[in-house]
């Protein structure tokens, strides 16, 4: 029966194009909306995903990676003095203003790490190295920020909070939820700035890596005890909270979420409606059917294998466009994530609400008496 | 002439309402091998009820239907498909060709779902359009054939899988005088030549010419 569903859909093109591009429309819809979604989560954890730290260890109450306050950096120690710690680094994350060559400014986030380990460093270098950044006022800005800073020629030098900077290399593919341009220096640089909240002697984190992870429970249950006026969390914690924030507290992914659905109802509706106009068209063919042996089930078939054909065709050209596109997105700025996972995932998604827009044919096929077929 | 379908003492009654409104009151008829029966009667006198009930598509509310000796009015909803695919061909009145399919594909559906062997559905579409004279239409999609060449696609269906006995409704009502007479004619040769049972249903009274045997209905009875 998927012969005749093919071959019903072919003969009709005007309503099988409609169909179509009904569903294209929905696909790219759904995967720019979660694409996006996926990719600005992506970044606003970057940091924390890229870097061997077990644990991360903020102030308290901290809501996402991009809002830490601080606290003495000495708890370094502390940590440091669990048997299972095997290192504990510091790491300032605070924010500054960067004067551009046309006279504005950008404001941009700074990352502050300490260049002999490179935790927290830049893992992505297209010019220069992480570790460039010790010594002196060094900084690395990523290419993806160019747009908005103007050429990023390596040993340049750039106003940053009223200190001059140095840039020493430069990164590729960091970016921050915020959409500010993400910058690194160093751990000592950056608690050296005259303008922000992060003075000598306080820091924004303190990473620490343990030499056994399976213990990664019993030392954060010691931080916890021993580090009363911080959060103590896992790295996967972290990741968490960060996404959570930015997707439930502040709404941003609920936006992308109810967009995403609607371009699924779209193109369900679409598809819905026109398979039923269609199941409704060949009634009395379906009826022949039936009165000439076809069991119910044999029709349902055909009507799914519409609905399917339907979403594959539909998926198939709505995912070639936005790979086609996808680095014209990306070069605009757009963090846009479309992983091998989501896109089966949103070919699972399209498929299943195809299938259940032809619900409603095949209710309707359900009540059909063949008897119909012998009325004219 | 063997006895294929047998009805006995047949009734079906509907509900209107409050009200039963007797359809078919106790037919009772033979249908054999070889022949063409022609059921004829007035519009409401219960022909179509009646056939519908012959082709296992419409249950009897009181009597007994036998299929080559089985009784099959008794038998759950589920099995009259297969008893349908198994023993008749149909022929309808308004023909009902997939719009979608070509005159071969409307007959390699049949095929397809009679479980026909895939790697012959075209030669065989092809041998039973060949058979009704319109090996030189294959292609055509239902909209570009004339009525005649319509009702003849539909015959050659009917006879996917070879079934024992057609049943036709109406077969000539949309047909000029000369393509009816081709398919009655086409019918009473099929059932004479392959010693199958044909039961046709009109009003037409040119079509008793082709008849073997004739059985008038008249309020849902045989009129005597």
């Amino acid at each position: 029966m998927f012969w005749l569903a093919w071959k019903t859909l072919y003969h009709e093109k005007g309503r099988f194009f409609v169909t179509v591009v009904g569903i294209v429309f929905s696909t790219i819809l759904v995967l720019t909306e979660v694409g996006i979604y996926l990719g600005m989560m992506r970044s606003a954890t970057d940091i924390i995903r890229h870097n061997d730290a077990d644990i991360w260890i903020a102030s308290k109450n901290i809501q996402s990676f991009d809002f830490a306050n601080t606290f003495p950096e000495s708890r370094k120690n502390r940590v440091e003095s669990l048997a299972d710690v095997l290192w504990a680094e510091p790491l300032v994350l605070t924010w500054g203003f960067l004067k551009l060559a046309n006279g504005g400014q950008e404001q941009v986030q700074i990352v502050g790490f300490n260049p002999d380990k490179g935790i927290g460093a830049p893992w992505s270098m297209i010019a220069g190295r992480a570790s460039d950044v010790k010594g002196g006022r060094y900084m690395i800005l990523d290419k993806t920020s160019e747009k908005r800073l103007g050429s990023l020629k390596p040993d340049s030098l750039w106003e940053l909070s009223q200190s001059r900077f140095r840039l020493v290399g430069v990164s590729q593919d960091i970016r921050s939820f915020t959409t500010a341009p993400v910058l690194f220096m160093s751990y000592a640089q950056a608690q050296d700035l005259p303008i922000g909240w992060v003075k000598p002697g306080v820091t924004s984190y303190i990473l620490a890596k343990l030499k056994d992870r399976t213990k990664k429970d019993d030392v954060v249950g010691s931080l916890r005890t021993l580090l009363r006026d911080n959060d103590v969390m896992t790295s996967e914690e972290f990741v968490m909270r960060t996404v959570r924030y930015w997707t439930i507290q502040t709404g941003i992914g609920m936006s992308f979420f109810l967009t995403a659905l609607l371009g699924l109802m779209i193109g369900g509706a679409i598809v819905g409606q026109t398979i039923y106009a269609n199941t409704v068209q060949h009634m009395k063919e379906y009826g022949t059917l039936k009165a000439m042996g076809a069991k119910n089930e044999e029709i349902y078939k055909t009507i799914f294998s519409q609905a399917l054909i339907s979403a594959v065709a539909g998926y198939a050209l709505g995912t070639a466009v936005m790979l086609m596109s996808r680095h014209s997105i990306e070069a605009a700025g757009v963090p846009l994530y479309l992983s091998p996972l989501l896109i089966a995932g949103v070919f699972i998604i399209i498929s299943a609400s195809c299938l259940s827009s032809a619900y409603f044919s095949v209710r309707k096929i359900k009540t059909l008496d063949p008897v119909m077929v012998f009325r004219g | 002439m063997g006895t294929i379908l047998q009805l006995r003492s047949v009734s079906k009654t509907y509900r209107e309402g409050r009200n039963e409104v007797p359809a078919v009151e106790s037919v009772s008829l033979d249908l054999r091998r070889g022949e063409l029966l022609l059921l004829m009667g007035p519009s409401g006198s219960g022909k179509t009820t009646l056939l519908s009930m012959m082709g296992c598509i419409l249950r009897p509310t009181a009597g007994e239907i036998r299929i080559d000796g089985t009784v099959v009015d008794h038998l759950q909803e589920a099995t009259l498909p297969d008893i349908r695919k198994k023993h008749f061909g149909f022929v309808f009145q308004s023909f009902n060709l997939f719009p979608s399919l070509t005159a071969a594909e409307n007959i390699e559906l049949l095929l397809r779902m009679k479980g026909h062997e895939k790697k012959t559905l075209r030669a065989e579409a092809l041998r039973l359009l060949e058979k009704v004279g319109l090996s030189d239409r294959t292609d055509f999609y239902p909209a570009d054939l004339s009525g005649g060449q319509k009702q003849r696609i539909a015959f050659a269906r009917a006879l996917v899988g070879d079934p024992p006995i057609i049943l036709a409704d109406e077969p000539t009502a949309n047909l000029d005088s000369k393509r009816g007479r081709e398919v009655l004619e086409l019918l009473k040769r099929h059932a004479a030549e392959q010693n199958k049972a044909v039961a046709v249903v009109s009003h037409d009274p040119k079509a008793e010419a082709a008849a073997d045997r004739v059985i008038f209905l008249e309020d849902g009875r045989i009129k005597e």
